[in-house]
């Protein structure tokens, strides 16, 4: 009786805890996909996550920032990916106060923080 | 309540503790009253982190705003629960480790965590499993991003003091449920230091990065924030494009027997490979040892990739050996240890384990198993700006 009973309190944690989870990744779900990936898979040889651009933007700024984001991909898996999975991105906000947090932690450059920050929050 | 089986009983102390506990004695249950020279050279420690702080203010002036994103307050933090079968004595370890994160300003950071752990057991006589909740306060600190280069931090902190206490503790991110035998070693009661450190990191040159710490700790002996006096470092290297890491910490002991522990740590991510290799080498006078990690990520299987991309293998072998002095938070004698397991990611923060480890030694072999399932969660404490 007590054991079926220890075990379904583990199944009714196990069970909330996957709930819980499914709940926060399913705003997340594109983000997610393309993040789940493991480090080294998409090292430099990596494709950046397709997406539209604005018409209005010029060819310019649009290589522009597909460098960035490449260096900021580039830059999350080499420093981040020493101690993480890669994440589905979060928020901006939550974001900003958890690479502050890693930039104490971590000890990263000043010019990582920036560029992972960038990608983060694209 | 009293066939409750999870029933918390104050009065039952724990047969045994389970190898990742961090609640443990140190070397400060004997503490003498620090010698004239001791006074000196705290002082000048004191002296050289206040003219540290003096300066890095004065650069303040010369540095960028870092972010363009307001950040806003976190309680972030993991959950899990542990099942471990250590020589086939059961433990149940629930664990809730909070972690508060409160940007102020451009420059400064409160954050804090706490650990609520308890290491439940078969009691003989008694029915179901007992222990008690144990609280701690791991780091409460205030940091300072002076500049590009250095950030000042005063309060509680983590000892920085090789690579798994600050960096792969938590639960969610470590890759085997166990700690390293050697972790206690440069750490300090709790793992953690009472006083100031500055720290940071920089690019050196184009093809590698630096980091440092230098901190001091002062001695506290209050229930759950207790704390050793000592001083030390840790440098690392950082070369981006091997995804190399190796450094080195010092620390030097300013009470007891002002002893010396330093140790070596190198991390390594073959760019070419889903493959995470970890080793570390500690040295005090209380003992010696090392760990080396290799945790492969299965994602180069060409069928099933949606399951084994999320599925990790991983082995850890490591040695302690003894040393002159005994603490209660190391090995009594010498041991071998070799771990293996296997981890399956459901999806970001939530994660499954399991690991066999056969540890050797001259008071007996005997086999560790462990079962994990930990989460990580995020709350934003505010509007977190999405759309």
């Amino acid at each position: 009786m007590r054991r079926n009973y220890i075990l379904f309190c583990l199944l009714g944690v196990a069970a909330g805890l996957t709930f819980s989870a499914i709940a926060q990744e399913r705003p997340n779900s594109t983000g997610a996909q393309s993040a789940a990936v493991p480090a080294a898979q998409g090292n430099a040889t990596s494709q950046p996550a397709t997406h539209t651009v604005a018409p209005a933007k010029t060819t310019l700024q649009t290589a522009e920032e597909r460098a960035q984001r490449l260096e900021g991909e580039k830059r999350f898996r080499t420093n981040c990916g020493r101690c993480h999975q890669a994440p589905h991105k979060f928020p901006p906000r939550v974001m900003a106060a958890a690479i502050r947090h890693m930039r104490v932690r971590a000890m990263i450059t000043d010019e990582d923080m920036r560029l992972i920050l960038r990608y983060m929050t694209q | 309540m009293g066939n409750y089986p999870f029933k918390l009983d104050m009065q039952v102390a724990l047969a045994k503790p389970i190898p990742r506990k961090r609640m443990q004695l140190w070397r400060g249950d004997f503490c003498p009253l620090p010698s004239e020279n001791q006074w000196i050279y705290t002082r000048r420690i004191a002296l050289a982190l206040v003219l540290t702080v003096f300066f890095a203010i004065q650069t303040k002036a010369q540095t960028q705003p870092e972010e363009e994103v307001k950040p806003v307050p976190l309680l972030t933090g993991s959950g899990g629960f542990i099942t471990t079968f250590d020589g086939g004595d059961p433990h149940l370890g629930p664990i809730v480790t909070p972690l508060l994160l409160v940007p102020i300003g451009r420059r400064w950071v409160f954050e804090s965590r706490a650990t609520f752990e308890s290491d439940m057991v078969q009691v003989p006589g008694q029915s179901g499993f007992h222990g008690t909740v144990e609280k701690e306060v791991e780091y409460a600190q205030l940091d300072f991003i002076a500049n590009p280069y250095m950030t000042v931090t005063v309060g509680r902190f983590l000892t920085p003091f090789g690579i798994y206490n600050e960096r792969l503790y938590p639960i969610w991110i470590r890759n085997l449920a166990s700690d390293p035998l050697i972790l206690p070693i440069g750490l300090g009661p709790s793992n953690a230091s009472t006083g100031a450190m500055v720290r940071g990191g920089f690019k050196a040159n184009p093809k590698f990065n630096i980091n440092y710490t230098a901190y001091f700790s002062a001695l506290s002996t209050v229930s759950h924030l207790d704390s050793d006096r000592f001083a030390g470092g840790r440098l690392g290297i950082f070369v981006p494009a091997a995804r190399l890491e190796i450094g080195g910490s010092f620390q030097h002991g300013l009470q007891n027997e002002r002893s010396n522990a330093f140790g070596f740590h190198a991390i390594w991510q073959p760019p070419a490979l889903p493959l995470d290799l970890r080793t570390e080498y500690a040295r005090s006078i209380s003992g010696s040892g090392y760990w080396a990690e290799a945790a492969y990520r299965l994602s180069q299987v060409p069928y099933l990739q949606n399951e084994f991309r999320r599925t990790q293998i991983v082995a850890r072998m490591q040695q302690y050996f003894v040393g002159a002095n005994t603490s209660d938070a190391l090995p009594s004698v010498n041991t071998k240890l070799f771990e293996v397991g296997l981890n399956y990611y459901f999806m970001d923060g939530l994660k499954a384990s399991s690991n066999y480890g056969r540890e050797f030694s001259t008071e007996g072999n005997k086999n560790i198993w462990t079962l994990s399932l930990t989460y990580r969660f995020v709350v934003p404490l505010g509007h977190s700006g999405s759309e």
